[in-house]
């Protein structure tokens, strides 16, 4: 055993001298990155390439740069928030970004501002997340980032970066990312009927921004192909039978409001000039849109108490009677419509009646005159 | 043609511009040729009046049509916005049309009527109750007595006053739809969904009824162009308007109860 152990006993001596090396080596190493950032990395525990490596630069919250553009640049990696995200406690971590970078020092970066730098690190997510990339490149943020306003959102502004996780926990949180840049518009929201039921019940049934306009291929919802689908739009939920019973609200608003005259006129011009602007009321001509509240709000447009200015709208010379011709999504009811009433009763069984009577008159004339025929042939 | 001529009755001799006197024409055989007594049934006014009510009527139908039909066949017609205003532009003129006809029958009938130089013969009665009856049991074969009538007998009276009636209701709601702004500063706001709903039924009731009633009353039972001509013949005079030519004529014709159109009208032969 022992005629083994000599030459065993040296080369461990050599071994250990060569770690001794190494470790100077990164430990003079790490000296020159102490130069330029605070934190020491916890050598010997890290690979490089792996989070835990990066984080031993990055998890210094004084760890930042300045750009040209004279933006300082935070390089602050909270580890809390990365550990919370999506894709680090799957092993996703941040090469599977940051490809360009693997070990230090860096490759050095040429972009001039913040913006600039966002706007190339996003184009990383297509890698895992193609579909909805894609479907991100078809959307009104995409066209007005084409057209020069680069602070048109992308994928990161929306989901976070680092801190990226599904944005729909709590489900509220949608909207209010949304809101981060539609402030205006989130602030009516908030209090409408949908909103204040999302924020404050965390509704799961109420439509959240993304509802109605989509996810990631957002349009822009002033245009006329957004104008005549509004119906079907609503209808989604508010034709929905169970839905509807669970808040007690009438599903027939829909089928009602399509043999209404502006139900008729936009469903035509949907079906035919789908592109030619029109006014014929939709839903939230009078319901409002981000705003709508309860029809018995009395704040609501369609409260009885302001029917009239929302009606004069599109009918500006309109009086307090003329409220009277919208029929309120109901059914023909004598006690709600009686005029429509007592005409459909008319219609439906008076000029029936009269109608076919005249028509078996014709009949039994027609008969009368072949048998007379007859008789005077055969005389 | 002068009024001495007449042989209706006198009293009536100065509502001749009412159309009220059937007045004969001679039938005169002459040389061999036979030429047929006729009445006159309808003044140059009211043929006027049926030739801008027929025409109104019909361009309103074919501009109303395919605005009620959008969805099902209307947009093969209407094909652009652009038409549809125009369709409803041609719809609105013909209305108006049809709307001074109106206004021009009730006033100058109303006035005629208060001047007493309008027979009332057109207004229903009765008799025209027990008409419909006795003929109803004679299309049933429950009779063989065909009831003899004046000068309106009850399908024609029952033809005015559907459409009557029909054309009332076609002004009145057309105009609340064409004004619904106006309207409703009288009206409750109520009849504007009303007159949609009557506007488009009431259209196609008034349609079926002048295709099926009136069209077979005037062209396929007989072809009946005294609206047209202005006259009626003889024929014509003595078997669906017994009464009418009794009274004109001063004739009676023997009781057969159907017409006999055998029979060679020369009894009216001279005057």
């Amino acid at each position: 055993m022992a005629n083994f152990n000599a030459p065993d006993r040296q080369m461990s001596r050599l071994g250990t001298i060569l770690v001794a090396i190494v470790l100077v080596l990164i430990a003079s190493l790490t000296l020159v990155v102490s130069t330029r950032a605070a934190g020491l990395p916890q050598s010997g525990e890290t690979e490089p390439g792996t989070e835990a490596y990066c984080l031993s630069c990055h998890n210094n919250p004084n760890l930042q740069m300045t750009l040209p553009s004279g933006e300082t640049l935070s390089l602050y990696i909270s580890a809390d928030k990365l550990s919370k995200s999506a894709h680090s406690p799957l092993g996703i971590e941040c090469h599977a970004c940051h490809t360009e970078i693997t070990t230090y020092p860096h490759p050095k970066i040429d972009f001039t501002t913040r913006r600039e730098l966002s706007r190339s690190y996003y184009l990383a997510c297509q890698k895992c997340h193609e579909a909805n990339y894609t479907k991100a490149q078809d959307s009104m943020h995409a066209k007005v980032a084409e057209a020069g306003n680069l602070d048109a959102p992308i994928c990161t502004d929306c989901h976070g970066a680092h801190d990226v996780r599904p944005p729909d926990q709590p489900r509220a949180h949608i909207s209010e990312i949304c809101g981060q840049c539609h402030t205006q518009i989130f602030d009516a929201y908030k209090n409408s009927i949908h909103g204040a039921a999302l924020i404050q019940e965390n509704n799961p049934d109420v439509p959240v921004c993304t509802d109605c306009h989509g996810v990631h291929n957002i349009q822009d919802p002033r245009t006329q192909e957004f104008r005549v689908e509004t119906p079907e739009l609503c209808a989604g939920c508010h034709a929905n039978q169970e839905l509807m019973a669970k808040y007690g609200l009438n599903a027939d608003v829909y089928s009602l409001y399509k043999l209404s005259w502006h139900g008729v006129d936009v469903s035509i011009y949907k079906a035919k000039w789908p592109n030619l602007w029109h006014n014929s009321a939709v839903c939230t001509d009078c319901h409002g849109t981000h705003d709508i509240l309860a029809t018995d709000n009395p704040a609501s447009k369609v409260n009885p108490i302001n029917l009239l200015v929302t009606c004069q709208q599109c009918h500006p010379d309109a009086n307090a009677n003329f409220t009277g011709a919208w029929t309120g999504h109901n059914q023909i009811s004598l006690s709600r419509t009686p005029f429509v009433y007592y005409t459909d009763a008319f219609y439906s069984t008076f000029t029936p009646f009269v109608l076919w009577a005249s028509a078996i008159y014709i009949i039994l004339q027609i008969l009368r005159a072949l048998v007379a025929r007859v008789r005077r042939s055969l005389r | 043609m002068s009024a001495s001529k007449m042989s209706g009755s006198p009293k009536m001799n100065a509502a001749n511009n009412a159309g009220v006197t059937g007045q004969p024409v001679a039938s005169v055989t002459q040389n061999g040729i036979r030429t047929e007594r006729s009445f006159k049934r309808f003044t140059l006014g009211q043929r006027w009046e049926h030739a801008v009510l027929f025409l109104s009527f019909t361009v309103l139908l074919l501009t109303g049509l395919p605005q009620k039909y959008f969805s099902s066949w209307g947009y093969r017609v209407l094909t652009s916005p652009d038409s549809v205003l125009l369709v409803r532009q041609i719809h609105h003129i013909a209305a108006i049309v049809l709307t001074l006809e109106v206004v021009y029958h009730l006033g100058r009938g109303i006035l005629l009527l208060a001047r007493r130089q309008l027979s009332a013969s057109v207004f229903p009665t009765w008799q025209d109750m027990r008409d419909a009856w006795q003929m109803t049991k004679y299309l049933l074969f429950l009779s063989n007595k065909k009831p003899i009538f004046g000068k309106y007998n009850f399908e024609q009276k029952f033809t005015y006053w559907f459409l009557f009636v029909a054309i009332g209701i076609m002004v009145f709601s057309g105009f609340i739809l064409w004004f619904p702004i106006l309207i409703t500063r009288f009206l409750p706001g109520g009849i504007i969904p009303a007159a949609q709903l009557a506007h488009s039924s009431e259209a196609i009731a008034a349609a079926i009824f002048v295709v099926l009633w009136h069209f077979y009353h005037v062209h396929f039972e007989r072809l009946n162009l005294s609206i047209f001509t202005g006259r009626i013949n003889e024929e014509d005079m003595r078997e669906f308007h017994q009464l009418e030519y009794e009274r004109l004529t001063g004739e009676k014709i023997a009781d057969e109860t159907v017409a006999s159109t055998g029979k060679d009208p020369q009894q009216g032969g001279s005057e």
